[in-house]
Formats: structure tokens, C-alpha cells, sequence
């Protein structure tokens, strides 16, 4: 799977857990772009994504991530 | 005072922006009481923190810590619908006999105390309600007093003729609970609850956010039956799907509570259920958010 493909998942993802149809991120997008990427959706997020992929984050991997590329990083080194 | 509430939301600000998101939430939903309360009590506790040699970037940080450990679980418990510690001594040896460990965690919950809007909602209940049993209480104890802001309030309350005693297992806690509140009227004792059999009983217990924290909460209640007066009453809070370090018995909902209320032999009062985020009840049920509930009981009537 190539990032491409993973941020289109991972955009599925957020709009599921965000509620938000409209959202399109980008490897750029962060926290600050996306008014309701707070703790708590951020916490249902990474589940959600880890159920997608079939993947297990670390903690460190978590409290790293700054944008959504850094996110797609981890998600395709262990993917791949 | 409301220079130290701007500084600890610009600092998490800088250091957690998607845990501030959440915490600005709050600000919105504050009203003219909470100033006066956080005002009050930040003043109190800079100078506490100024004694112990500390500063209120220090209690951020625990705050943060906090924080990150209270993400990492809730994590853990999205993923496997479980607590992570399920025995008391899996949670002592990592929580309460670590001394590093208790400070920064108690310093975190007194912050989380002014900084989470549910938090802060059971207070004000509590503070609200405790009035009403004034008249009828003589002696009054609380269990697992942590760091002494409802006994403070209590203290604040009640006659001046009314005997309070704090228990808690942890000499943090009681250490930190004494520095807020120095008065002769409190007996401070640092020992498990089911040790405490002389055969006093006591018109009013607090019992706050300790049921999550032991392996058999009915168990307690029955304790706490035994030791309240015919006519006492209980005020307990604890919450739902809340995972933390240190909490072992999981509340999967609000019924879950009361049903074991009403098991130990007590009747409820009044009630209330506060949700810990700012979302619908269909998504707070999607997402498991945690409710804090808290209840004032008394013990059921016997009938024929």
C-alpha cells in the first residue's frame, strides 16, 4: 500500500470518527488545520486506524506524530 | 488569580494543543462560581507549592503526565474493553507505594480538579447539596480523602462542633491533604479502611472516586454500611469507563452503579451523572466517554 492509498483510509477514518464529510486532509494537514481533532478524537482516531490496518502503534508513536504524514510514516513502516 | 488560569492553559497550550482543545471547551461553560472557587483555591495552592519548594510549571507537568498516562490507558482500553490492572496489588506496586509516581499523580488530579468541567460539576453538587445534611451531622469521615479539597469544603460547611476524620492508605495523599487543611477538628488517619473497627459510626461519609480503585466495590459499600449511623448518609462519585493507573473495577454504565448501590442496602437521595466530554449522549455511547456519577444515599428502609 503506497502513502497515497493510506492517506485516503486514513481520511476515511477521520471523516468517520469526525463526523465530518467534508474533510480532505493532506501529509501536511496538523491538529491546528482541523478544528475538532482534539485528545478525544485523536485517541478514537488512532484506534480506528489501528483497527484499519491491522497494526499496533507504540506509545512514542503516538505522542510524535505532528501532522498526518508523520502518522502515514508509521503506518506504512509497518505495513510495509 | 486568573493570571495563574492563563498561564496553565497558554503553557498546555504550547506543550499539548489537542489537549488544549478540550480544556477551552470548558472555559465557555465556566460561570462567576468557578472563578470565585479556582480563585480561591489556586491562591491556596501556589502557596502550598511555594512551601514545597515548587513552582506551578512543576504541577503543569504533572498535569501532563498525567495526562499522557490517562491517553495511553484509555488507548489500551479502546483496544481491549478492559483496565489494565485488575488486583489492588498490581496497582499498589505501581501506583500508590511509588512515591514519585503519587506526587506527580496527585498534583495532576488537583490541576485536572479546575481544568475538567465534570470535575469541577461534582463539586459544586457536592457543595450545593452537603448544606442540606448540616443539621444531622455529628461526625463526619471521608475515605481516601487524596488531596483534601471536599474535606475542605466540608470543613467549610458543616458545624463547627463536627468531628471529621480523613482516611486514606497513601502518606502522599495525607501529606498533601494536611498541607491544605490544618485544623484541629480533622483526625488524619493513614490506614486501610477495613481496618478502621472501633465501633464508631458517623452521620456523613465521603467516599470520592474510590470504588474504580478497589477489586470489590460491593465489598465497600457493605463496610461503609457498617460503619454509618442508622440515619446517616453517603456521598460517593465515581465514574464510568474511566480508564487510569490506577483504577481496577470497571463501571460499564450508570446503571451498573446504582444496581450495586441499592445491593449494599442504600436508597439514593438524589443523583447526578456528568459526561467527561462536551458530545452527544449517541456519541458518548459510541466512544465509551466516561460519566462521572455521584449520588447522596442513605440506608434502605426494611420492610415487612
Amino acid at each position: 500500500m503506497n502513502r497515497s492509498e493510506i492517506l485516503k483510509t486514513v481520511n476515511e477514518v477521520f471523516i468517520d470518527i469526525l463526523d465530518d464529510e467534508s474533510l480532505v486532509l493532506t501529509e501536511e494537514t496538523s491538529a491546528n488545520d482541523v478544528e475538532d481533532w482534539d485528545s478525544l478524537n485523536h485517541i478514537q482516531i488512532v484506534v480506528a486506524v489501528e483497527k484499519q490496518f491491522k497494526i499496533r502503534f507504540t506509545s512514542q508513536e503516538i505522542l510524535s506524530w505532528k501532522t498526518v504524514g508523520e502518522m502515514i510514516s508509521s503506518i506504512s513502516s509497518k505495513l510495509n | 488569580m486568573e493570571q495563574a488560569i492563563n498561564y496553565i492553559y497558554n503553557k498546555i497550550e504550547a506543550v499539548n494543543p489537542i489537549h488544549s482543545k478540550k480544556l477551552k471547551k470548558n472555559i465557555a461553560f465556566f460561570d462567576e462560581r468557578y472563578d470565585e472557587l479556582a480563585d480561591a483555591f489556586f491562591k491556596k495552592y501556589l502557596h502550598i507549592l511555594q512551601l514545597q519548594n515548587k513552582t506551578l510549571d512543576y504541577a503543569i507537568d504533572c498535569y501532563l503526565q498525567m495526562i499522557a498516562d490517562v491517553n495511553s490507558e484509555t488507548i489500551e482500553f479502546l483496544r481491549t474493553g478492559k483496565y489494565t490492572s485488575s488486583t489492588f496489588d498490581e496497582v499498589n506496586n505501581r501506583v500508590y507505594a511509588r512515591p514519585e509516581t503519587m506526587e506527580y499523580y496527585m498534583h495532576g488530579l488537583i490541576m485536572s480538579q479546575f481544568l475538567w468541567r465534570h470535575h469541577y460539576q461534582m463539586l459544586d453538587y457536592f457543595i450545593n447539596t452537603l448544606p442540606g445534611y448540616l443539621n444531622k451531622t455529628k461526625s463526619y469521615l471521608e475515605i481516601g480523602v487524596g488531596h483534601g479539597l471536599y474535606l475542605s469544603k466540608a470543613l467549610e460547611i458543616l458545624d463547627d462542633k463536627t468531628i471529621l476524620t480523613a482516611v486514606d492508605i497513601s502518606t502522599t495523599s495525607i501529606t498533601l491533604a494536611k498541607s491544605f487543611i490544618n485544623d484541629d477538628r480533622i483526625a488524619y488517619k493513614l490506614e486501610n479502611i477495613y481496618d478502621l473497627d472501633n465501633g464508631e459510626k458517623f452521620d456523613f461519609i465521603t467516599l470520592g472516586e474510590v470504588l474504580e480503585h478497589v477489586e470489590n466495590p460491593l465489598q465497600l459499600l457493605f463496610k461503609i454500611h457498617d460503619l454509618l449511623s442508622d440515619d446517616g448518609v453517603l456521598f460517593f462519585t465515581t465514574p464510568t469507563n474511566a480508564p487510569a493507573i490506577d483504577h481496577i473495577y470497571l463501571f460499564n454504565n450508570v446503571s451498573e452503579i446504582q444496581a450495586l448501590v441499592k445491593a449494599a442496602g442504600f436508597e439514593i437521595e438524589s443523583e447526578k451523572s456528568f459526561l467527561s466530554e462536551e458530545v452527544s449522549p449517541e456519541k458518548a455511547e459510541k466512544f465509551k466517554i466516561a460519566i462521572l456519577y455521584g449520588a447522596f444515599v442513605k440506608k434502605a428502609k426494611i420492610t415487612q
